[in-house]
């Protein structure tokens, strides 16, 4: 049964059930250009980085020994710190490109191209050592020395490889599942730190800058530019809308076995927009949550002044939100995510959610119109794990849609199933949620069956 | 990645850009082979000056070359020609960014001049470990002895 607080009979495009309550604002419209031109820009810079290398060599240079090693070392250097500052671009969330790209896609690109700077960076010191070593002829050990004792900004820039080096190792899948998540955060975050450190020897001993003062400064604005994003969009705009809405826990409301609803109380509600499916960072001040955010979708879109996120109860922390206290301040960072109506390209849907899936899909179906034609495919292991159920259903039925139920473990989403459920699927937009596996199942499934993968859209829950 | 066509050619558009805008500056790998002619690194430079000593024919004459930004500092070079035959190079100015390098070009300029000595012209070898202060040695040799009207 529905929070006293919340109903779902509510019609956000007309019709009988409308409801007199102000809703937020919804979301601001994502453009996909912006993230077609960033990635422009991203290669153009890219390039440009590999040219300055290029062009500040000569065939002299090369010929002398250590040359070769040395046009290598710069070259290393130069792309390495450029693709460390798209890392950093890509966790900005600042919201024009976030709201197209998704954060979970921002933050799976940002892993994937990780091990590209790290590598770049580390071997240009390599190769930089070895390169002035065998152009001085002296020992390698001897260069390393010569470097952080006589070469202005070399100690910082040393302390910044240490730095990122530390991080990287802790980043390994096999050391950063012994660590406990909270320590592998407060280690990567160093990384602003280690940036900071190397970039004064980039502008004192970089070739391409010295001497080239308009090279220079265009590679500072780029650094002031994106350290400017990282503050207002990574840290300060989550801290403004916690300030503003000051949000708190006002109740506990359980869904089912394992799985609670939990009820918030804020400011001003109606300013904060909202698409449906999007999610939040949610930092429940109290003891022993305080240092951790974790993201949870918003199940249903907000009534100011109140706001519902539901979750369900596996591992310690989330356990640990159902015994939340009212009057419990809430920290949030978002909203975040690119699993909502507007990356629609076909008005018709399916939406398949597993387990604890169900959140977003929830929300999402506030947003989506009447000629949607909702197929919704709520998939559990047992009846009483499909949370939210009944308020699934009466949406999808003022929508004059379908919900199929696969319960237990003979009913998985498979092929057969599901061109059985759902015979028109090519031509609708798809959108799946769930946990990892059963995303990355359904996915396969669905483009084997002839969806075009821009009209699959998908939210993974991760611990 | 699906957008990797798009970054592919931006990076190559990116490199093309900037290769464009370095030509006509100083020689780099890309503008063909070494330096033939004397090309001032950077937008601080001075012109060469002559300074006429002495009568004309069998006359020593000198010149100072172009002071040659070289990115770790600043030279210039003093070149004394008599009857045809580079009798002379000593340094007219050396500014250099920090410790590391004028040690460096302290030591390693007596070494420059006794090649453009021994070549007789400013076409060197260059010292190994000093290769940009070599060059900026030679361009600063091969101004002056464009004034000179030798070579």
């Amino acid at each position: 049964m529905a929070s006293l607080t919340f109903d779902p009979a509510y019609a956000p495009h007309g019709g009988r059930h409308r409801r007199q309550s102000v809703i937020s604002r919804p979301g601001a419209v994502p453009r996909p250009v912006v993230a077609e031109v960033a990635t422009i820009l991203a290669g153009l810079g890219f390039g440009a980085c590999v040219a300055l290398a290029v062009t500040a060599e000569s065939w002299k240079q090369l010929a002398a020994p250590g040359g070769v090693t040395m046009f290598l070392g710069n070259l290393s250097g130069l792309a390495g710190t450029y693709l460390a500052l798209i890392m950093v671009l890509l966790v900005s969330r600042v919201p024009m490109v976030e709201r197209v790209l998704g954060q979970d896609k921002l933050l799976a690109s940002h892993r994937r191209l990780a091990p590209w700077p790290i590598s770049l960076i580390v071997a240009h010191a390599v190769l930089l050592t070895f390169a002035y070593a065998e152009a001085a002829r002296t020992g390698v050990w001897y260069q390393i020395g010569a470097f952080i004792r006589s070469y202005p900004n070399m100690l910082t820039a040393t302390v910044a490889l240490v730095v990122m080096v530390a991080i990287a190792v802790t980043s390994v899948y096999s050391i950063r599942r012994r660590l406990r998540r909270e320590t592998w955060w407060a280690v990567h975050l160093f990384m602003y730190l280690a940036l900071a450190l190397a970039f004064t020897h980039e502008i004192a001993l970089g070739p391409s800058f010295v001497g080239h003062p308009l090279t220079r400064l265009v590679w500072s604005v780029l650094w002031a530019s994106t350290a400017g994003l990282v503050l207002v969009y990574r840290f300060g705009l989550p801290l403004f809308r916690t300030l503003r809405h000051r949000l708190e826990v006002v109740e506990i409301h359980p869904e089912g076995p394992g799985t609670v609803s939990v009820i918030c109380r804020g400011k001003h509600l109606d300013r904060l927009a909202v698409a449906g499916g999007q999610f939040f960072e949610w930092r429940f001040l109290t003891k022993g949550m305080w240092w951790q955010a974790h993201p949870f979708s918003l199940s249903a879109l907000p009534r100011p002044p109140f706001l519902r996120l539901t979750v369900k109860g596996i591992g310690d922390y989330s356990s640990a939100v159902a015994r939340l206290r009212p009057g419990t301040r809430v920290a949030i960072e978002g909203p975040y995510g690119a699993f909502t109506t507007h990356a629609r390209r076909r008005s018709k849907v399916v939406l398949i959610a597993g387990g604890i899936g169900v959140t977003a899909i929830r929300s999402l179906l506030e947003d989506l119109p009447r000629d949607c034609d909702p197929v919704v495919i709520l998939r559990a292991s047992s009846a009483e794990e499909l949370a939210l159920a009944s308020e699934v259903a009466e949406l999808v039925r003022h929508r004059k849609g379908r919900v199929h139920e696969l319960v237990g473990s003979r009913s998985e989403v498979r092929t057969d199933r599901l061109s059985e459920l759902v015979p028109d699927l090519q031509n609708r937009d798809v959108y799946v949620s769930g946990p990892e596996e059963f995303v990355n199942r359904v996915v396969a499934t669905v483009l084997r069956l002839g969806v075009p993968k821009d009209s699959v859209h998908f939210e993974v829950y991760s611990l | 990645m699906r957008r990797a066509p798009a970054v592919v050619v931006a990076s190559a558009a990116g490199f093309a850009g900037i290769v464009a805008m370095h030509s006509g500056s100083s020689p780099s790998i890309l503008s063909g082979t070494g330096p033939s002619t004397p090309v001032s690194s950077s937008p601080a430079t001075t012109g060469p000056s002559t300074i006429p000593t002495g009568p004309r024919a069998g006359a020593a004459t000198t010149a100072i070359g172009t002071s040659e930004q070289y990115g770790y500092g600043v030279l210039a070079v003093k070149v004394t020609v008599r009857g045809g035959r580079i009798t002379e190079v000593s340094t007219a100015k050396l500014q250099t960014a920090e410790q590391y390098s004028q040690t460096l070009a302290q030591q390693v300029i007596p070494l420059l001049r006794n090649e453009v000595l021994s070549a007789q012209s400013a076409h060197i070898n260059g010292i190994s470990g000093a290769t940009y202060t070599s060059e900026a040695y030679a361009y600063s040799v091969q101004s002056a002895l464009d004034v000179l009207g030798v070579k």
